[in-house]
């Protein structure tokens, strides 16, 4: 048997869709799909000057930034139909538009609940939704969720949080069995923590006690999360799914 | 609301190659009576499927569970089913919505779950028709 040389990736002229794609690993994630080849359509929230800085720094027709919020089932399907009109299929969606609210449970107001519910879990179902049908037509497809560490291992402050991605994890192994007979593969990465804006707070709350549960000591690359979304959306992962791949440098409980 | 044999039949052949490919079968198969699961080995992931497409080649909106409400109509849903089973009443309905499909079909006691069974690819056609009617606004507005 010869060795593969694993160079092409099976990606190029693939259609993606990467939920918040302004953010830290969104925005890692749509650089790494984009320089295999792939058109992205990469969504963002509010932070529209970020979303034009990452388009202008692809080939044009390469990424394109479109204003949904994910909470938002309608604007969902819209985007969904905008991008098969656009581009003929989608092949690909990473669901990784999230937001976090730390607080302690019994400090947290009842929106730190709710919009962190319905961006991190309604969202992604509603973005789901809107694109399942095309794949089922299709019949091949690849979805990979953006969950957590915190949906195993919580940490204090984080209990919405944690709750909204052990629902993602939940709910990545049950779409997998769903659409398995149509051959869309359904996987989740769950990093640990990342150098985004998303985790300084945590970062710099407790800095020791970050690093004192991460088994390599440090504090991991955006794109080290966005390396494990190109492998699951390669051709080399065709036989997983229903998988939660933890990126998180062996993050320990206590 | 009144459905022809020429209206169906303007439709069918469009809903015929919509169905062939989703169930990818050969488009011979794809008859008016063919029930969709017992004679095209239809999927419950296949409605879904079917049901998208039609929206797509027809831009009708097919909300699901259409058949099933509309078949049910102003019985509730307690006079329609109980247990998981059809009621006289409710078959009865059936019966007369599902006017194509032939009535030794309808075995008592038949269970909701599988009503989808009793499906032909002419219960599409007349779904889609209905829903194209649907969306086009009452044009004639009586004034005085």
């Amino acid at each position: 048997m010869s060795i593969p040389t694993l160079v092409d990736s099976g990606l190029s002229d693939g259609v993606a869709i990467v939920t918040g794609g302004s953010g830290g690993i969104g925005r890692a994630i749509v650089q790494v799909l984009a320089d295999c080849g792939m058109q992205v359509v990469m969504t963002y929230h509010q932070n529209a000057t970020a979303a034009a800085e990452i388009v202008a720094k692809h080939p044009a027709n390469r990424v394109w930034a479109e204003a949904v919020d994910v909470r938002d089932a309608a604007a969902c399907v819209a985007l969904a139909e905008r991008v098969v009109d656009r581009s003929g299929r989608i092949d690909l969606l990473v669901n990784n538009a999230g937001v976090t609210r730390d607080n302690p449970l019994a400090a947290m107001e009842p929106e730190d609940v709710s919009v962190v519910i319905e961006t991190n879990v309604t969202g992604t179902l509603n973005m789901t939704r809107a694109v399942v049908p095309f794949m089922v037509s299709q019949r091949r497809g690849k979805i990979i969720n953006i969950s957590s560490v915190s949906a195993e291992k919580g940490g204090r402050g984080q209990t919405n949080y944690a709750a909204s991605k052990g629902a993602i994890n939940a709910f990545t192994r049950a779409l997998a069995v769903e659409l398995a007979p149509r051959k869309i593969m359904v996987n989740a990465v769950a990093p640990g923590v990342i150098e985004t804006e998303m985790s300084r707070p945590l970062r710099e709350r407790a800095p020791d006690e970050v690093l004192s549960r991460i088994l390599l000591r440090r504090i991991g690359r955006p794109e080290e999360v966005a390396y494990a979304v190109w492998f699951l959306s390669s051709k080399y992962a065709d036989y997983i799914t229903g998988q939660i791949l933890h990126v998180d440098g062996g993050f320990k409980m206590e | 609301m009144n459905i022809t044999r020429d209206d169906i039949m303007t439709i069918f052949p469009k809903v015929a190659e919509t169905m062939a490919s989703a169930l990818a079968c050969d488009k011979e198969r794809v008859t008016l009576e063919a029930s969709l699961i017992d004679d095209l080995g239809a999927e419950s992931i296949d409605f879904l499927d079917i049901v998208f497409r039609l929206e797509r080649a027809f831009k009708v909106k097919i909300p699901r569970g259409k058949i099933l409400e509309e078949a049910r109509g102003d019985l509730s849903e307690s006079e329609f089913e109980k247990g998981g089973e059809v009621t006289e009443a409710g078959a009865d309905r059936l019966k007369s919505f599902l006017s194509e499909v032939s009535p030794e079909r309808f075995k008592a006691p038949l269970k909701v779950a599988d009503i989808p069974r009793l499906f032909t690819v002419e219960t599409f056609c007349k779904v889609v028709i209905r829903q194209q009617r649907v969306a086009v606004p009452a044009m004639s507005v009586q004034t005085s």
